[in-house]
Formats: C-alpha cells, structure tokens, sequence
C-alpha cells in the first residue's frame, strides 16, 4: 500500500517543504479566482519569494465560521497531518485580517466535475475513469487507515495537476475518529453533498462509518461515466427527493440523452460500482478490497497518460471558472452553498441498477420512516406518503407523465428559479421554495 | 504462561510492548543517523511496525473491534514501566506517520481503566514533567500538533489540567495562539480553551488566585490584539469563563473594572459582527450588575446615547430571541442609569 512504501522516506520531507512557504500575504500575488463557495474562494496566486512559483489560495472567510473555529482548525490541521501523492495537502495556513489562507498545490487539470462540464458532457472513457477512481482509491485507503473519513466524495473533490497527477482535495466536512470529542467511529451529523451521501448517513439515526464513503465513491464512478450523478437531474434538496421518490419511480435516466445512448460499459466496471452502492454498509468492499477487482487490472501505469489524455482541449481552469461565473446556473458544483441545503434536508432511499448502470429511487417502506427533524417548521413528509413498498395504480399512471416530464426538468427548474426571483423567494427561506417547486412539478404533470 | 505450545501465535499485548520499549530505549540513545545505519535503520522499521500493531490492538481496524481484555493488557504494561515517557521524547526520531500513530496511542491510553482506575492519571501525577515536555511542543513546529493533541488528551485528567494551570506555562499560552502558523496557533487555543473551562472547580480556584495578572494579559495581549482570530476567540472565551456560574465571583470583579469596561466597549464598536455579538454578550454582564461601582455607572450614563445606538443595531445572522431579549434588558438597564453625585 501506497503509505508503507513511503515509510523509508525522509520523515521532515513533508514538514521541511512546508517551512519553505512563507505566512505572510505580501509574499504571495493573487492571479485569477479559481473557485468560489458561500464562505471560501479559491485563487492562482505566486509564491514571489519561491522564485513565483504557483500556488492556490483557498480563502476562508472567518466570519461565517463558529468562534471556536473547530472546523476550519480540523479542516487546516488534516491538510498538514496527511501526506500521501493523491491527497492535496496544505503548504501552510495562517490568518488575513478576517481570512483564513490555506496555501496549496495549484492543480491546473481543475476538478474532475469542471472537466467533465466543460469537455466531456456525456462521461468519460472507461480506462480514464479507471485510472482516476484507482488514484482515489489509494487516497481512500490512507486516508481510512488514518481513521479519517472524507465525506463528501465526487467529481467536483477530485483534482487533475499538469502532469497527470490525481488529488483528493476539500477535507471541509471530514471527520476523525481519532477526535475524541466523538465517542466512537460512528457519526450522527448529516454532512456531504446530496447525490453522493449514502443512505445510511442521510439515515443519520443509525450513524455511519467508513463504508459511506465508499457509497460515495461509487456514485462518483457513476458520475464520471454518465457525467452526471444519479438523480442529479432533480434539485439538490434531500426533502424535494423524497417527495418525489415516494411517488414516482424514474427508469434510466441517461439512456434518453443521445449520446450516451450507445454507451456501453464493461461487466467488471458495473460490477465494481455494484459493489460500492450495496445497502448494507458492511458488504461495501475496503479501498483495499477494491483496488485488486478486475476493474482496475488493466490501468497500471497508463495511469498519466490516459489523464494527460483527458486534459488535452480542455480550457484552462482558470477560463472554466470564468465562463461557468458568467452562466447562471451552476448548481452542483458548489459544494459549500449545496452543503448548506444538505442541513435541514431529509431523505429517500435508492438501490443500484446493475443492469441500467445507474441509481433508482426507492419507495420507502412505512417502518423505515425516517424523518431527520433539525428544523421543526418543515413541511410533513410522512403525511404524503400513502402505500409501504408497492407500487399503486396512481404511482404507475403517473410514471408515464413522469417520464415525459423528465425531458423537461431543466426547463422546468430556470421555471421555477424564475418565479422563485420573482416572488423573492431567496428571503422565504427554503420550505418555502421547496414547496413551491412542488406546486410547479404537480402543475406541470397535471398539463 | 504456556508459552511454548503457542509459538505459531502472535504476540501477546504485553510481549508488544516490551519489544516497543526496548526498541525505543535503543532509539532514544542511538544519535541521529547522520550515516546510513543499516542495522540502526532497521531497528527503526520495525519500532514503526510495532507502533502501528499497539495502535490497531487500542482502535480496532477495518476488520475488527478493539477488545477490551487486550487493551487492558496493553495499558497494563505500558504503565508497568516507563514506555509512556519514552514513546513521548522519543517522538522527534520516529517518521512522519509513525508520529501519528503514537499520538493516538498517547491519547487512548489516557481512557483506558484497570479495575475502574484511570491509570494514566496516576502515572502522569507522578510523572508530571511530561506535560513540560508537551508544552514545549508549541514552539517546535514538527512536533507541536502531535505533542498537542496528547497534551489535549492529557488535560481530560483534572489533576493535570491544574499542574499546568498553576504553573508558568499558562504564561506562554498567550504567545503560542498568536503564532502566525495557523495549524499551531489553533492548536494552542484549543488547548488553552479547554484549560480555562473545562474543570469546573479547578479553573474557578485558577481564577481566583490569579485574577490580578491573568485578565491584565488577557486583556492587554488578547482582547487588543492586532490579530482578528485571537480577538475573536478571545472574547468569546471570555464570555463562556464570565458567564459560568462556577466563577460568578470572578465575574462580579471582572465587571467593577473601568478597564474591562473600556475594552469591551472598543469590542462593541468593531466592524466584525461576529466579536460585536460576542462582546455583547460579556457587556451585558457590566450592565447586569446590580451592584455597579459608581465610575462603571458614570462611563455608562456619559456613553449612554452612543451605547444604546450601538446595541441596538447588533443583530445576529440568525433570529435569535435570547439575544433580542437580552438587547432590550440592557437597553432598559442603561437608559434608567442615574448618576448618585
């Protein structure tokens, strides 16, 4: 494993590299913005005193975070604790005026999720998704022998540099076992971003451990085949979800889209994503267990070349920031703003297709009810919701409705966030949006 | 012990130890390998292998949970003798990711009972330079966040927390958050934080016996410093040590000073929302005082317009009634404010 053959290594390498990069903002020139969430934006910058050598500045605005900044303090302390070729570490950090400055490889390939955005609309080929999920899988298995969980796993935390090389990045929202503020390895908080959280960690109640994030893992598979993950067709909103999935049931999604009509994909990779999106946790292979399935036998040392591959065309990230800036709609991508919706959301349950190779929603049954209350004015779920497992006559009507809907839904969704900005919804707080996209959806179904 | 027939089984928690003792007593003596050491480096390999087994046998691992039988027997031995001390200062030889691996040692076995006995407690009692050892950890910066996290763990026990409460290191606390290394610098606040709150009785017998210094740095190195973060932090921790009833005699002459008072009104008037609402939240207590000395009063009334403007307009980003209600009360406590000439 990739940590053991590093064992020899100096061990100040790392921590010798770090001393190198000076705390001091005046050393450092801001280029271009790279990135933006609701309280952090990422810069290219140079390092002048390291002879201008590139960085990139993650800026933390202090503000928005809680006074004890036991996040940010994780979150910095985890980039300087691991080291490991498919993590993106931190070169140092240190505060700007209201700023926390987290000085980091710049990654110039951008993130996987933009790539795909810009270049590859429909997925990736097979062996490139090989060799990038093989590169995470190393960084999974550290990072889970380090008793870190990451949490938040998908194409838009996955980074490319200029020579190919793969990095995990965002330890925002990862936690450790280790802490021992937390009793043990199981966690109750609902953290992540919506179509990659495995059930059991929207399940809160029960806890989860490092099996979620292989949950995660498999849905990012899905998300650089199909260039999109599962369901991502609906908006990010948990509670939005399971209105729909209580009432619907969506067949394959992406087959519709031309291109990926055709699109085929191997035995052995359906059959790895298969793994990963078990249900139960505990069948969900290790990292370990996962790096020796037939999937990713044939990727060994294609690995960069088949990345650089990928890269080639591909506008520069810095330009993919600034024409994805100019377009409205980049939803998905925003991992701090979709996070924040993740908070007060609740949940369905979905099963993997093998032989559609992608996610179905499932119908959840009346014992399972899970209703994950951390706001008390939200809408009833429950009291929608009539039948347990089976599918009624008025379900199945609708599915046909549902599917020619389905074409539609992005129309419908600029609809909706017009009426939204019309009635000034941004102010009415999200029940009251999620609500009204509900209207809209049963509206446009009833046409 | 029926050694012999079992000699195809792994080792036993105690014979883990033993190895790892012995190993770190050559570590701790051999120098630094300026030469390659062949023999030295092997040694080192497998301390590293060792570490790392102890640390699966406290945490259990993918495959398995700790057993609680093992880790007794672990913890047993581990305090038998002095292997604690040695994994502590032996810290700076071992690589990069073996360090994390002992940290976390460090920190379990703080948790661990024998027959309902904290035994690192009574250990670290008796050997409670170590927390000198960890403290100076801040100021190395390979060391200070693994010797940090041990020293965190290490203050969970409150005869601990007190050593260093009473000594002079709680001094040097003042300078280590403010280092301009992130990572370290939070890393100390954390502690520090934990320090001044978390053993009721002990950090209210701190207090008491030390207020004269302890609030004049606080104030003077903390609340005016040029540095956001430490500000921030600062007052919010002030609240929560003012606010706990444990040190309600603190509070009562933290807020009959002039000085404190002058410094928490600066606080009010920062342009950062976030330390407005946290210095509110201890000058509230100035005005909450029913027994204000006469020059609080006079400050007060001769501020009285200004303070009631500035009150007024801290809203927190959330609705928070607490707060809103808490505005009023001392808007109502200023504005009846009379001046006995």
């Amino acid at each position: 494993m990739a940590y053991e053959e590093r064992e020899d290594d100096d061990p100040r390498k790392a921590i010798s590299i770090n001393q190198h990069y000076p705390l001091d903002s005046n050393c450092y020139k801001i280029l271009d913005e790279i990135g933006k969430g609701v309280s952090a934006t990422v810069y290219k910058a140079i390092c002048i005193p390291m002879e201008s050598s590139v960085v990139a500045i993650k800026a933390i605005d202090l503000e928005k975070s809680k006074a004890d900044f036991e996040n940010v303090r994780r979150e910095a302390q985890t980039m300087t604790l691991l080291y490991h070729p498919n993590i993106l570490g931190a070169h140092c950090s240190f505060t700007v005026n209201t700023s926390l400055w987290v000085v980091m490889p710049f990654m110039s390939g951008g993130s996987l999720q933009s790539i795909i955005a810009s270049s590859y609309p429909y997925g990736l080929p097979e062996p490139c998704i090989a060799a990038v999920l093989k590169e995470i899988l190393c960084a999974l298995s550290y990072l889970h022998d380090q008793g870190h969980l990451h949490r938040d796993i998908k194409a838009g935390n996955i980074l490319i540099d200029s020579n190919g090389a793969v990095k995990l990045a965002d330890f925002g929202v990862s936690a450790s076992v280790y802490e021992s503020s937390l009793s043990s390895a199981m966690f109750t908080d609902v953290t992540g971003t919506p179509y990659w959280m495995a059930p059991e960690v929207i399940h809160s109640h029960t806890g989860y451990e490092f099996k979620a994030d292989i949950w995660s893992f498999g849905i990012t598979a899905l998300e650089l085949a199909h260039g999109r993950p599962p369901l991502s067709h609906l908006p990010p909103s948990k509670s939005l979800m399971m209105e729909i999935t209580k009432k619907f049931r969506f067949s394959d999604h992406y087959d519709k889209t031309k291109a990926s009509k055709n699109k085929r994909f191997t035995k052995s990779f359906r059959d790895m994503v298969g793994l990963c999106l078990d249900h139960e946790p505990s069948k969900r292979p290790t990292p370990e267990k996962l790096l020796k399935h037939s999937f990713f036998k044939n990727c060994i040392g294609l690995d960069h070349f088949l990345i650089k591959n990928v890269l080639q065309g591909v506008p520069p990230v810095e330009q993919r920031f600034k024409s994805k800036s100019s377009d409205e709609d980049d939803e998905g991508d925003d991992d701090s703003s979709t996070g924040e919706i993740v908070e007060h959301g609740r949940i369905s349950g979905w099963s993997f297709n093998g032989e559609e190779f992608e996610l179905d929603p499932v119908f959840p049954a009346d014992d399972e009810q899970v209703v994950i209350q951390e706001r008390g004015n939200e809408e009833n779920v429950e009291g929608c919701y009539a039948g347990s497992g089976s599918v009624g006559g008025a379900a199945v009507s609708l599915l046909d409705s549902m599917l020619f809907l389905r074409e539609s839904l992005d129309d419908q969704r600029q609809r909706v966030g017009q009426v939204i900005a019309l009635l000034g919804g941004h102010e009415w707080g999200e029940t009251r949006r999620e609500e009204q996209l509900m209207q809209e959806i049963l509206q446009l179904s009833d046409e | 012990m029926m050694k012999g027939f079992f000699k195809a089984k792994p080792k036993t928690p105690t014979e883990l130890v033993r190895h790892t003792r012995d190993l770190l007593i050559f570590a701790d003596r051999s120098a630094a390998p300026d030469i390659k050491d062949a023999k030295r480096d092997e040694k080192m390999v497998e301390l590293s292998k060792l570490i790392r087994d102890l640390k699966h046998i406290l945490y259990g691992d993918s495959d398995s949970k700790p057993v609680s039988e093992t880790c007794a027997q672990l913890t047993q031995e581990f305090f038998r003798e002095d292997t604690l001390r040695l994994l502590i200062i032996c810290l700076p030889k071992l690589n990069f990711e073996t360090r994390k691996h002992a940290t976390q040692i460090v920190a379990n076995l703080q948790g661990q009972r024998l027959q309902s006995r904290l035994i690192a407690c009574e250990y670290l009692e008796k050997n409670i330079d170590l927390m000198d050892i960890l403290i100076a950890g801040y100021e190395n910066n390979d060391l200070a966040l693994h010797y940090g996290a041990m020293l965190r763990e290490c203050i969970r026990h409150q005869s601990v927390a007190k050593y260093i409460l009473d000594s002079d290191h709680m001094k040097k606390f003042f300078e280590f958050i403010q280092l301009p290394n992130f990572d370290i610098a939070s890393d100390a606040a954390a502690t520090f934080k934990e320090l001044l709150t978390r053993h009721k009785s002990t950090v209210a017998e701190f207090l008491s016996k030390n207020d004269d210094w302890f609030f004049a740095d606080y104030n003077s190195k903390l609340l005016v410093s040029t540095n956001y973060i430490t500000r921030r932090q600062a007052v919010k921790l002030l609240g929560d040590i003012l606010l706990d009833r444990s040190n309600s005699s603190v509070m009562i002459r933290y807020v009959s000073s002039r000085d404190n008072l002058r410094i928490l009104m600066n606080l009010l008037r920062e342009s950062s929302k976030s330390i407005q609402i946290e210095a509110f939240h201890v000058f509230k207590l100035f005005a909450a005082n029913q027994n204000k000395p006469q020059d609080i009063v006079g400050i007060l009334v001769a501020n009285r317009t200004k303070l009631v403007r500035l009150i007024a307009d801290i809203n927190p980003e959330r609705e928070d009634e607490q707060f809103d209600s808490d505005k009023t009360q001392v808007i109502r406590e200023i504005a009846a404010l009379e001046l006995n000439q």
